[in-house]
């Protein structure tokens, strides 16, 4: 008694658990919670106490897969007969095919009758032996299927399809009374949802007797098809539900704010390298300051001339102003100008001669920045 | 009954054919009258797995047939194959060694829960043309996935 009371208790709590995923991946929820009842059972009658959920997954896994194997080979077998409903010699072959990996008496018959074959004998001998014990649960036959009502037909209604080219099997379109007034084109694909809703107010409303049911199954099956009608809505009723089915926005409806364009070069702008010196600073760019530019010219192709390029290069990068930090000493030493400068000039010589090696410039613009900037750290340390 | 099925088989031999349907009739009416005593049979056991679960796979793999007899003799032959794995799990399960017990329990050395796991179901599975191979994981202490029995203790 109390075995069988645990193994309800314990049951019950599987087909809870069960239940609560059934939300999850397919629909084949249901049936495959039934097979894990069932095997579970089945493992009882075995003699097993308890079971991993995994291994109990497992085996009904396995258990659907032979219940689809055999229909599916009874079918095939009933198929080559020339028959499209199977019989039980089908069902027989089907076992026997699944059966040869195990074997069993008098397989290798090749003409035997199958009606006394070795399978049948283990099955009617199983039947013997086993207890007889029913699933615990009753079951509704499943799937369920719903009526769905079609829609009808012209000629069901006796009606006149609008036009010659609509022949009269079609099924008929809703009534004119249901249709919502056109708005801007661009809202029909968005609109499909919000034409259901709206359409339902006005079933409301009107009670006219062949409405309703018209107005039924047109709402039931032709939602999408709707739009086609050109009954494209306004988008006001649908936007207050759902931000994301809202028209889209024409340009310049909205106030958006503008794109601030990045500075021209000037002087005074510091990123994170201010140059510390003035003087410097009006004479002269930083280093980077005339690289940067240089490389968005490489990168750009422009290489009209010399002096041209110059003036591009200087017109595009805003200022990204080293700060060199430079002792005393080097205030008033004219080398540490004169390395930029060299530098400077050096480098769009380069630029001038061909664009076409940009990494190796690039590179070059690099360790000679690094070779300016270092002897002046040096010269700090 | 030989000397008159070798009379028979003589008769048969000369006479026409309809001896020897007639022979073979009686051989289809054995054979049907065992097919429907066992399909008789099948309506009187009523098996585990139930006959929607079983329709409603058969309708899935295409296999139609109004006849519940079939639905059933599906049924059994499944339910059949399951109990016998079930059976080799078991056998797997009871060949392994208990696991130590101390002493302060009684001395019920053999008993132990019996359990089925994912090794024993794979073990009685491959017989079956079934390979099933379990995905090792790496476990934060050393009793995670053991025996449960023993990790009771």
């Amino acid at each position: 008694m109390s075995h069988g009371g645990g193994e309800s208790g314990r049951l019950h709590d599987k087909a809870g658990h069960s239940g609560k995923r059934k939300s999850s991946v397919s629909g084949d929820e249901f049936a495959r919670a039934i097979a894990k009842i069932a095997v579970a059972q089945l493992c009882e009658t075995v003699g097993f106490q308890s079971f991993q959920q995994s291994a109990l997954e497992k085996l009904s896994d396995v258990t659907t897969w032979y219940i689809r194997n055999i229909g599916k080979t009874a079918q095939f077998y009933a198929n080559l007969a020339g028959r499209t409903e199977g019989n039980v010699f089908d069902v027989i072959q089907g076992m026997e095919e699944l059966g040869l990996s195990q074997g069993f008496a008098g397989a290798s018959d090749v003409d035997h009758c199958l009606a006394s074959s070795g399978i049948v004998r283990e099955i009617v001998q199983y039947i013997g032996d086993a207890e007889d014990i029913p699933f615990v649960y009753s079951i509704p036959p499943f799937p369920v299927a719903r009526e769905r009502k079609p829609v009808p037909s012209f000629f069901h209604i006796c009606e006149e399809p609008p036009g010659e080219h609509i022949p009269a099997w079609l099924p008929a379109f809703p009534d004119p009374q249901t249709y919502v007034p056109a708005g801007n084109e661009g809202d029909a694909v968005f609109n499909a949802d919000k034409i259901e809703p709206a359409r339902h107010h006005l079933k409301m409303d009107m009670s006219s007797m062949n409405l309703p049911q018209h107005l039924t199954t047109c709402i039931g099956s032709e939602g999408p098809s709707s739009v086609t009608f050109g009954n494209s809505a306004r988008a006001t009723q649908g936007t207050e539900s759902n931000p994301f089915l809202a028209a889209p926005l024409q340009f310049g409806e909205k106030e958006v704010s503008h794109l601030v364009p990045p500075a021209r070069l000037s002087d005074e702008e510091a990123v994170r390298y201010p140059v510390e010196q003035n003087r410097i600073m009006d004479n002269h760019m930083s280093v980077l300051e005339t690289f940067g530019p240089a490389i968005e010219a490489m990168k750009s192709r422009f290489c009209d001339s010399e002096e041209g390029q110059k003036k591009v290069l200087l017109n595009q990068r805003p200022a990204v102003q080293f700060k060199i930090r430079v002792g005393k000493n080097s205030l008033a030493g004219a080398p540490d100008l004169s390395p930029q400068k060299i530098g400077i000039e050096k480098i769009s010589e380069w630029f001038g001669k061909d664009s076409e090696n940009d990494d190796k410039k690039r590179r070059a613009e690099k360790i000679l920045k690094q070779s300016i900037e270092n002897p002046s750290e040096l010269a700090q340390l | 009954m030989k000397s008159g099925n070798r009379e028979r088989t003589m008769n048969n031999m000369s006479s026409s054919n309809s001896q020897q349907q007639q022979q073979s009739s009686e051989a289809r009416h054995d054979d049907d009258a065992v097919l429907t005593e066992f399909l008789a049979s099948l309506m009187d056991y009523t098996p585990t797995i139930p006959d929607e679960l079983v329709e409603h796979y058969l309708a899935k793999s295409g296999f139609q047939c109004p006849d519940v007899r079939l639905v059933r003799l599906v049924a059994v032959a499944t339910q059949k194959f399951v109990a016998d794995v079930a059976t080799d799990a078991l056998q797997q399960c009871k060949a392994r060694p208990a696991p130590v017990v101390k002493d302060k329990r009684d001395k019920q050395q053999k008993e132990k829960r019996l359990i089925l796991t994912m090794e024993d179901l794979s073990k009685a599975l491959s017989e079956y043309g079934v390979n099933m191979k379990h995905q090792e994981y790496f476990a934060d202490s050393p009793s995670t996935g053991m025996d449960p029995a023993s990790r009771e203790e």
